[in-house]
């Protein structure tokens, strides 16, 4: 596969604040690409940088063969944005939001059209082509984002927590259209916080905290090589943390304690479930290891501030 | 600066989402102006002759009240207007990340104040005609026109530069209240400057609304007034250094 964008020393300040910190990675065709961190890891300010809309500081960042700059409009012309934040444009129609965002890639009024009846049947708005967008609600605005992001048929998307403040069903139905763009070829871009939707939707990831890139590789792949198969959470007072630990040590790859919960994570979780069986231990959850386990592990379970 | 012919696409955004509020803006550019036409105009205008070269005080009164109007309309417009797109609607975040470029984003909502000021000061020119108060000739009204479009442009991008400082709405009374209120009673809008002490006549000179009225006036009964070459020159050099100002200091606030 070809590589669409390559990062290298990708550093950007604001003032005295680095935030994101020389990061360096490789996003392919076709493939989705995930950046997982807490708030203020320096994702989004990664993605800005990709679709050209804040200038980096230092290192290179070229996307498409092109470096990446704020005036490359050669650029934005291949780029879809789904953004962070609802910033559809409120004093026009839903209709009109998309044949304006046409307008500015210099879409042809046909072609618009055609596009306009097809992206609102893609993203199952065609009955609001007319409503003001105050009478959407969050998940059709959503919607409506991704169909925008859509309009100029972009080779890549970039989408910055897409379901962000979305129902289930609302958030099942982006990560629906969503994967269905990417086995239509197109490239797609992900920062998320939800776990589940990196899971659900991400070839590949990195995951990212203070700036830094942490790890990187196949959500599963990442899984077992940083937590293993399964994790036994039991919450249970810390002043039996050396008996549990010598009982189950033996099964386990490693402990934690947090809060009121001590874990053990483990590759193999038969032994380990008839330890637990036998020690009749109350409040005991036994599941399997998460990508969500991954990022707590990676980026620390302290609080983000 | 990376200006293209996409200005115009933005122009055209606002034109479509003008057409919802069009009659709202109508009432609201006419009725003020308005009122300063009856009542100094009519009212007040009674008692004053002589001092306007035989004419009525309305034929002076007229394009001041124009150009004062297309100030107000272009200034709140880039104030108030621009403003909510920016931190509000987030519209620039939008469009910024097509091929329209910060710097077409800022140039076309300029224009676009400026239109929404030939459209006020339009309206009041059709008022007039209606109290027997004309351009002197058909080349004076296209002239006007110009100077109109050019005027709009100027205080349009006066107000861009106060919006990228602005923090919030609060900080634009200091410029409507501390700027832009003298200059409407100290430009010569309303009596002639000539009767002003030295000192006021001189802080209006520094005044771009002084200027502006006195080149809508010298084309309005298309007269040549001395100091006229000078006033376009302010005029023009003004509006240049304005415009390329606040396209640059918005884009440096747009672009992070």
């Amino acid at each position: 596969m070809n590589t669409i964008i390559k990062a290298e020393n990708l550093v950007k300040k604001y003032g005295d604040l680095t935030a994101v910190d020389g990061i360096s990675f490789e996003i392919r065709e076709g493939e989705c690409f995930g950046f997982l961190g807490p708030n203020g890891a320096g994702k989004t300010t990664t993605i800005r940088m990709i679709h050209c809309v804040s200038p980096k500081t230092s290192g290179t960042l070229t996307v498409n063969g092109m470096p990446a700059s704020v005036d490359n409009r050669a650029i934005k012309r291949i780029t879809g944005v789904v953004p962070q934040e609802i910033t559809l444009d409120i004093d026009l129609t839903v209709r009109e939001n998309l044949l304006v965002f046409a307008r500015f890639f210099d879409i042809p009024r046909r072609e618009a059209k055609s596009r306009l009846a097809e992206l609102l049947k893609f993203v199952e708005l065609e009955a609001k082509a007319d409503c003001k967008i105050e009478q959407l609600s969050t998940g059709m605005k959503r919607r409506l984002l991704i169909a925008r992001a859509l309009i100029n048929r972009p080779s890549f998307i970039v989408a910055d927590e897409p379901t962000t403040g979305l129902d289930p069903q609302a958030r099942h139905l982006i990560w629906q259209r969503l994967r269905q763009l990417k086995s239509q070829g197109v490239t797609l871009i992900l920062t998320t916080q939800y776990m589940e939707e990196a899971a659900q939707l991400c070839d590949r990831l990195v995951v990212m905290d203070k700036g830094k890139i942490f790890r990187e590789g196949v959500p599963n792949q990442l899984i077992e090589e940083e937590i293993g198969r399964e994790v036994l959470e039991i919450r249970i007072d810390a002043a039996r943390d050396a008996e549990l630990i010598a009982a189950l040590g033996g099964q386990s790859c490693g402990h934690e304690r947090v809060g009121d919960t001590l874990y053990f994570y483990c590759r193999d979780g038969h032994d380990l479930r008839r330890k637990i069986l036998e020690l009749d231990l109350p409040n005991t959850v036994h599941r399997p290891a998460t990508l969500e386990d991954v990022f707590l592990k990676l980026t620390g379970r302290s609080l983000v501030e | 600066m990376k200006i293209s012919y996409r200005v115009y696409h933005v122009f055209a955004r606002n034109l479509i989402s003008y057409k919802r509020y069009v009659l709202t803006t109508f009432i609201a550019s006419l009725i003020q102006p308005l009122f300063y036409l009856i009542t100094f105009g009519i009212g007040m205008g009674a008692y004053m002759t002589g001092a306007f070269g035989g004419k009525s005080y309305l034929h002076f009164l007229v394009p001041g009240v124009i150009i004062s109007s297309i100030m107000m309309t272009a200034t709140f417009e880039c104030l108030f207007g621009t403003f909510v797109k920016m931190v509000h609607e987030r519209l620039y975040d939008s469009l910024v990340a097509t091929p329209v470029s910060a710097e077409d984003a800022i140039t076309g909502d300029i224009l676009w104040a400026s239109f929404r000021g030939l459209i006020s000061g339009g309206l009041m020119m059709i008022v007039a005609s209606f109290m027997g108060i004309l351009p002197a000739s058909v080349f004076s009204l296209l002239l006007l026109i110009v100077v109109m479009v050019l005027v709009g442009i100027l205080f349009a991008s006066l107000a861009m530069i106060v919006t990228s400082y602005a923090p919030n709405f609060d900080f634009f009374n200091y410029y409507t209240e501390l700027v832009v209120t003298p200059m409407l009673f100290f430009s010569g809008v309303f009596f002639p400057l000539d009767n002003f002490p030295a000192w006021m006549k001189t802080m209006a000179q520094f005044m771009p609304l002084t200027h502006a009225v006195k080149i809508a006036r010298a084309v309005y009964s298309g007269t040549s007034p001395a100091g006229l070459l000078f006033s376009v020159l302010v005029g023009l050099a003004l509006g240049a250094i304005a415009f390329v100002f606040g396209v640059k200091r918005m884009k440096k606030r747009l672009i992070k």
